[in-house]
């Protein structure tokens, strides 16, 4: 039997892992992986909890959070490719200005 | 209930020893002659132009795009067609409006051209 | 739940997630991520998500890592340049995120310490246990959904289409 704690802390790591990566990467694609990284870590504490409790309401919560996901995503990515359109770059230290 | 995942752990090592095996002995029992026509990447043909990290047309991602959206549609449609004898009419109901408005942002999509490949 | 397989995979899951965040070419952090990925849904499976688990590889491995490296393809992500500004990130990111991670594990040891989740499972967590749920008390999320999708969809087409 494992622990609640040690899954909590998987989530935890995975979790700051993905915060350390936004905060050091400098490719805009990485930084949106990261993200995609924090989400995981949540949704993962979210089924512990719901296995922990015995309460079903998690697992639909974690469902909405993988489709939210995937709007995110193809939406993000239409975003980077536009910036990228505009700017010729993907390094967010030279996305600097506001306006062109 | 985990018991019935057991087949899929097996498969899984499986595959992985399989992967192991097959690369490891052709590594190990294989003979390494190589002389520069074998490196070539065409043994006949045109020698290669230019760098394979070529940059692809926006249509790929158009179409991963639409693969999501309907990616999305199947994975409710699953425990949808499980407990759908017992939801009855209003369940159809819900999935069907569920259905159109996906199918409005296909016709969208399509009108719009983006699966049009050739532009 | 079967302890080595979740320490097993917990442990695939922090070193391809370290990946993640370390390979400086973002093909690589893609791949890496759909290994992350891939490990929480056996980690969801032995927690006893059984949908969710199989959702995870398919919607998240297989549909949004697919658009992810579709993109980075498109754009000819490189290597990443190191920063020559941006020095926040360097003196006060990481230290700050070092108090956050202790302020959290600090509280998860505080109140879980010793706690190991019931023996059996107390909700199924299969297809029909979640269909029943969702689409008997979460009708409205569900269709909010869908224009939730239709939305993105429509948004990045006009993104992506406009200056072809």
């Amino acid at each position: 039997m494992v622990p609640v704690s040690h899954v909590l802390a998987l989530s935890v790591i995975l979790f700051g892992l993905g915060a350390a990566g936004f905060i050091v990467r400098r490719n805009i694609i990485t930084i949106f992986m990261c993200i995609e990284l924090m989400l995981n870590a949540v949704n993962l504490a979210f089924i512990a909890f719901s296995r922990y409790l015995g309460d079903p309401d998690g697992q639909i919560f974690v469902f909405f959070v993988i489709v939210v996901a995937a709007a995110e995503a193809a939406m993000g990515l239409a975003i980077i490719i536009a910036v990228q359109r505009n700017r010729q770059t993907l390094s967010i230290d030279d996305l600097d200005s506001m306006k062109l | 209930m985990l018991e019935a995942y057991l087949p899929v752990l097996v498969h899984f090592l499986v595959v992985l020893a399989l992967g192991l095996i097959i690369l490891g002995l052709s590594a190990w029992v294989g003979v390494k002659r190589p002389s520069p026509e074998k490196l070539a990447p065409y043994e006949c043909g045109m020698p290669p132009v230019g760098d394979a990290r070529e940059r692809f047309s926006i249509s790929f991602y158009l179409v991963g795009m639409l693969f999501i959206l309907f990616d999305v549609e199947v994975a409710f449609l699953f425990p949808w067609a499980v407990v759908y004898k017992s939801l009855k009419w209003p369940g159809f109901l819900e999935m069907f409006l569920y259905i159109a408005i996906l199918l409005a942002g296909y016709l969208y999509i399509w009108k719009k051209g983006a699966l049009d490949w050739s532009r | 739940m079967i302890a080595p397989l979740f320490y097993i995979f917990a442990g695939l899951a922090i070193v391809a997630a370290l990946s993640v965040v370390l390979q400086r070419t973002p093909v690589y952090s893609a791949l890496s991520l759909i290994l992350v990925l891939c490990s929480l849904a056996v980690i969801y499976l032995l927690l006893g998500a059984q949908f969710l688990a199989v959702i995870q590889v398919i919607v998240y491995a297989g549909a949004i890592m697919v658009l992810f490296v579709f993109v980075i393809m498109l754009l000819n992500a490189r290597q990443e340049s190191p920063t020559d500004h941006s020095l926040f990130a360097r003196r006060l990111g990481l230290p700050l995120l070092a108090v956050f991670l202790a302020e959290v594990i600090f509280v998860v040891v505080g109140h879980f310490s010793g706690t190991v989740f019931a023996a059996g499972a107390t909700f199924d967590g299969g297809p029909g246990a979640v269909g029943g749920l969702l689409f008997r008390n979460y009708v409205l999320p569900f269709e909010v959904t869908s224009i939730l999708i239709l939305v993105a969809v429509m948004g990045a087409v006009v993104l992506a289409k406009k200056q072809l």
